[in-house]
């Protein structure tokens, strides 16, 4: 017999996951379908959590190559790279347990297979033995996700070129190291490559890494990467690459072939839709495969939803999430309010970090919104000082008239740690005004939030 | 039989009707209520309209008063196939407080008003049902722009009013927020400095009775202020002869009464010659967007319906090809289903030019206000037979005094005559083809 549910949710990424869980929560019986063995997604498997784990093992080898700095006697440091990949495991199960935990807890029933919609309200899930279950459901949401794009031309392998699927698991860091693509992802993994002594070339098309950021926190990270020593060759495309043996050949539009160990392509994503059964449904993607939904993430076919990297909206795991709360919130017959996409903040996780919200200068330039600019360096910041994170600064915009904050833009290390306050004033409609009047704890990182806030108003008091 | 509840929702009414006020609860609580049974009366600022029950039941509770401003989608009632069902106190969207019962816990006074003094900074500002979410941004804008939040309806998380909340506030009473003290009062008339002395008010001695507008009052008042600042109106008036028409109407009334049993009346065959020679002259179907004209293919005519509690204008879209049976049948539908509360919001938009017929109560020719954004409207006179001179002859005739008021933005002194002789042409010749 067909087993009946409210609501499936394919895909268990950090959409679909939350949006189970949430529903499940809400009364709906939910099944939840995922392809792999392991539920989680990108982000848990093959992206953020991972990345970090070993972005940390960087800046923990780079503390303690300092550590003389603060009056210690360390010697030659090593690393141990096949530890620091089991610590990286270690910590990707645990969470993958939690999350069978979380499902068992709420009830949620998981298919492992690959789901495909046979009308609006069944779904055919074929597991690895090629055995199809049939499950009957509502409500749908998709939340299949994204891939890694690939360049027609220069296509990744099992051997040197490689993609952020396969570069964790990388057996040693390389000698040299070739990234196509600065976004965040290639951002990430150089600053990872280059801490633990690879050469590392970053080659991006835009004329700045992570295009989507403002330039001023751009220059500030590139100027510290640089002196890092990353190459970072900006405006540059990639015209071929070579799989030579035990290397890669690299050639950009005007120069002459060069070698290097590995090849990262970190180009983009595209959204996972193509072989979902969207055709049995009634349900046709955009261009590039994407899926339209309205302000509720309900598609042109009522009763199927859609969140997170199959849409146009930013692809990030915590925008996935909301819109997932929201939808199952809207499938379970609540009202919440839409998601502000201005109140959605960025976190970019290499040395220094870049955290933002809001528009960036460049935005509002074009918007032709009223701005003004309030800054202020970490520099002159005792705790800075103290925990040696003293490169960076905070850059508020906001409207001159109630000084409502349009955007705010943190180039440090811990930059990721402090987005947070802006991102509740955001919500919360709070103006620099409300920022510089809350006493913030001294000494801390996060006093300079609020000396920023003071520039926007009266004056910095300690610069 | 099961204690389970069904909700009630403040259904959505058309395209840009955020929000309904509840004007009458038709069934009281505990009352047994019929599934399509008339269940409360409510007012947006389109039309006033019945809302049905979704579901069958006994009525367990509510969740808004009479003279409240519900949220589209908000629940305002819960029935239960059993009379013993418990529903909660409260519910978990939250009715927006409405401007009339926030202003109800002060003075007496026709609504809340838009603007007030500004707050203190950090006091909170209180509703009937405590202090109002709202954020410091919100605040301060309110503060800069004399504006009452308490007449806001907050769309945020639980109610809590936001920037885009006040923005759409400003944008619905027309930016007058902009000049400081001023009041939606003011935007129909100056408010008046009446005494108050022993419980009773005086207006320059004379002794007066408050009594507030029903919401429809109020837009009718707005409406024809605005009207009457935006477009210069003029008015030109012709005499034409109905004996053809009275003719053809004797000749078919009794058939067409027959057929479709509803009466064949003057209004059916002037509203037909009105939209032929509107296609003569399809100046007259315009907008006007400061310099730019709007023209229009569709011809859709509103017809004026006065009701005991003020006046509507339904609208027969598209009307350019009906025959005057269609057309008939179209008036007769709306002007039936306008008497009866039961019209559609989108049944009220979307006109390009309007009839008003106070011929019906004996005005020989009439000033009527253009009904914005049109540019003209059509007044029909009594008809009256007279003594007229045809070929130096003197002979008796139904004559009728019809005019048009138009925009003089777009429409000149020529331009209006040309239609009125174009209209008398067409009435004079009329051929009836049902």
């Amino acid at each position: 017999m067909t087993t009946k549910y409210d609501l499936a949710v394919i895909g268990s990424g950090p959409g679909g996951e939350v949006g189970a869980i949430r529903a499940a929560q809400l009364g709906l019986k939910v099944a939840l379908i995922e392809k792999s063995k392991h539920l989680g997604g990108t982000c848990l498997n093959v992206g953020c959590i991972p990345t970090k784990a070993l972005l940390q093992a960087a800046t923990t080898y780079d503390k303690l190559k300092h550590a003389e700095e603060q009056g210690f006697k360390t010697g030659t440091i090593e690393y141990q790279w096949d530890q620091i990949m089991a610590r990286k495991e270690g910590i990707v199960d645990q969470q993958r347990k939690g999350l069978r935990f979380l499902m068992k807890k709420n009830k949620i029933d998981t298919y492992e297979g690959h789901g495909r919609f046979k009308d609006r309200t069944h779904i055919g899930i074929t597991d690895a033995g090629g055995k199809e279950t049939v499950i009957e459901a509502k409500h749908t949401l998709i939340a299949t996700g994204s891939r890694v794009r690939e360049f027609s031309f220069a296509p990744s392998n099992d051997k040197n070129i490689m993609t952020s699927d396969t570069i964790l698991f990388i057996k040693e860091v390389p000698k040299t190291l070739a990234v196509v693509g600065g976004g965040v992802v290639g951002t990430e993994f150089a600053s990872l490559f280059a801490r633990f002594g690879c050469e590392v070339t970053i080659v991006e098309l835009a004329p700045q890494i992570i295009p989507f950021e403002d330039a001023e926190t751009v220059k500030e990270l590139t100027r510290s990467l640089k002196k890092q020593g990353i190459k970072i060759e900006t405006a540059t495309k990639l015209t071929k690459l070579d799989e030579k043996g035990s290397h890669v050949e690299l050639t950009v539009e005007g120069q002459k072939p060069r070698k290097f160990d590995k090849v990262l392509l970190s180009i983009g994503r595209e959204p996972v839709t193509q072989d979902l059964g969207l055709d049995k449904i009634g349900l046709k993607t955009e261009d590039g495969g994407f899926i339209n939904t309205d302000e509720h993430y309900r598609t042109t076919t009522a009763n199927i939803f859609a969140i997170g990297d199959v849409l146009k909206t930013p692809a990030l795991a915590h925008t996935a999430s909301a819109e997932a709360l929201h939808a199952v919130e809207v499938i379970a017959g609540h009202h919440p309010p839409v998601i502000d996409y201005a109140c959605n903040p960025n976190a970019i996780y290499s040395y220094p970090e870049i955290a933002s919200i809001g528009d960036t200068e460049a935005k509002l330039k074009e918007k032709g919104t009223e701005y003004k600019v309030a800054k202020f360096p970490f520099a002159p910041m005792a705790k800075a000082k103290i925990e040696g994170m003293t490169e960076g600064f905070i850059k508020i915009l906001f409207e001159p008239k109630y000084r409502e904050i349009l955007g705010v833009h943190i180039v440090h290390a811990k930059a990721t740690e402090m987005i947070g306050e802006f991102v509740l004033g955001k919500v919360l409609e709070t103006t620099v005004d409300e920022i510089g009047f809350a006493i913030h704890p001294h000494p801390t990182l996060s006093e300079t939030i609020m000396e920023t806030a003071h520039a926007a108003v009266g004056g910095p008091i300690h610069m | 039989m099961t204690d389970k509840l069904e909700e009630v929702l403040m259904p959505s009414m058309g395209e840009g009707v955020n929000e309904a006020t509840l004007v009458k609860w038709l069934k009281n609580v505990g009352d047994k209520v019929e599934k399509n049974e008339a269940l409360l009366e409510v007012s947006t600022d389109k039309v006033d309209t019945e809302i049905t029950s979704p579901h069958s039941g006994f009525l367990i509770k509510t969740y808004a008063k009479e003279q409240d401003t519900v949220m589209v989608n908000n629940i305002i009632a819960y029935i239960s196939e059993s009379a013993d069902a418990k529903a909660p106190d409260t519910v978990a969207a939250p009715t927006p407080s409405s401007p009339a019962s926030v202003e109800s816990s002060t003075a007496p006074s026709s609504q809340a008003p838009l603007t007030t003094p500004p707050p203190a900074s950090h006091a909170p500002i209180m509703s009937q049902n405590g202090p109002i979410r709202t954020s410091p941004l919100v605040r301060k804008m309110a503060r800069d722009m004399n504006l009452n939040l308490a007449a806001v309806a907050g769309r945020g998380l639980n109610g809590r009013i936001t920037k885009p909340d006040v923005l759409n506030f400003i944008g619905k009473i027309g930016g007058q927020i902009q000049q400081p003290q001023a009041t939606a009062a003011m935007s129909t008339s100056a408010s008046l400095a009446t005494e108050k002395q022993g419980g009773k008010e005086y207006l320059d001695g004379v002794e007066v009775r408050r009594e507030p507008m029903t919401k429809m009052r109020q837009l009718i008042a707005d409406h024809m202020v605005q009207s009457v600042q935006t477009s210069p109106h003029v008015t030109t008036t012709f005499e034409m002869d109905l004996g053809n028409i009275v003719k053809q109407r004797e000749q078919n009334k009794e058939a067409f009464k027959r057929e479709h049993n509803f009466n064949l009346t003057y209004t059916h065959f002037l509203a037909h010659a009105t939209v032929q020679a509107i296609k003569k002259n399809m100046v007259v179907n315009v907008s006007v967007d400061h310099h730019d004209v709007l023209w229009k293919d569709d011809i859709n005519l509103g017809i004026a319906v006065a009701l005991e509690s003020g006046l509507i204008v339904p609208v027969v879209k598209q009307s350019n090809d009906l025959s005057l049976s269609e057309l008939a049948y179209k008036i007769n539908d709306l002007v039936t289903r306008a008497r009866g509360k039961k019209l559609k919001p989108d049944e009220v938009q979307g006109g390009t030019f309007s009839i008003t017929n106070p011929g019906l109560y004996g005005s020989l020719n009439s000033n009527p206000i253009i009904n914005q954004p049109q540019v003209a409207i059509l007044n029909v006179g009594a008809i009256i037979k007279r003594p007229v001179v045809i070929n130096d002859d003197i002979a008796i005739r139904p004559l009728i005094q019809i005019g048009l008021t138009f925009d003089h933005r777009v429409v000149d002194g020529e331009g209006g005559a040309k239609y009125l002789a174009d209209l008398k042409e067409i009435i004079e010749g009329y051929e009836a083809k049902l």
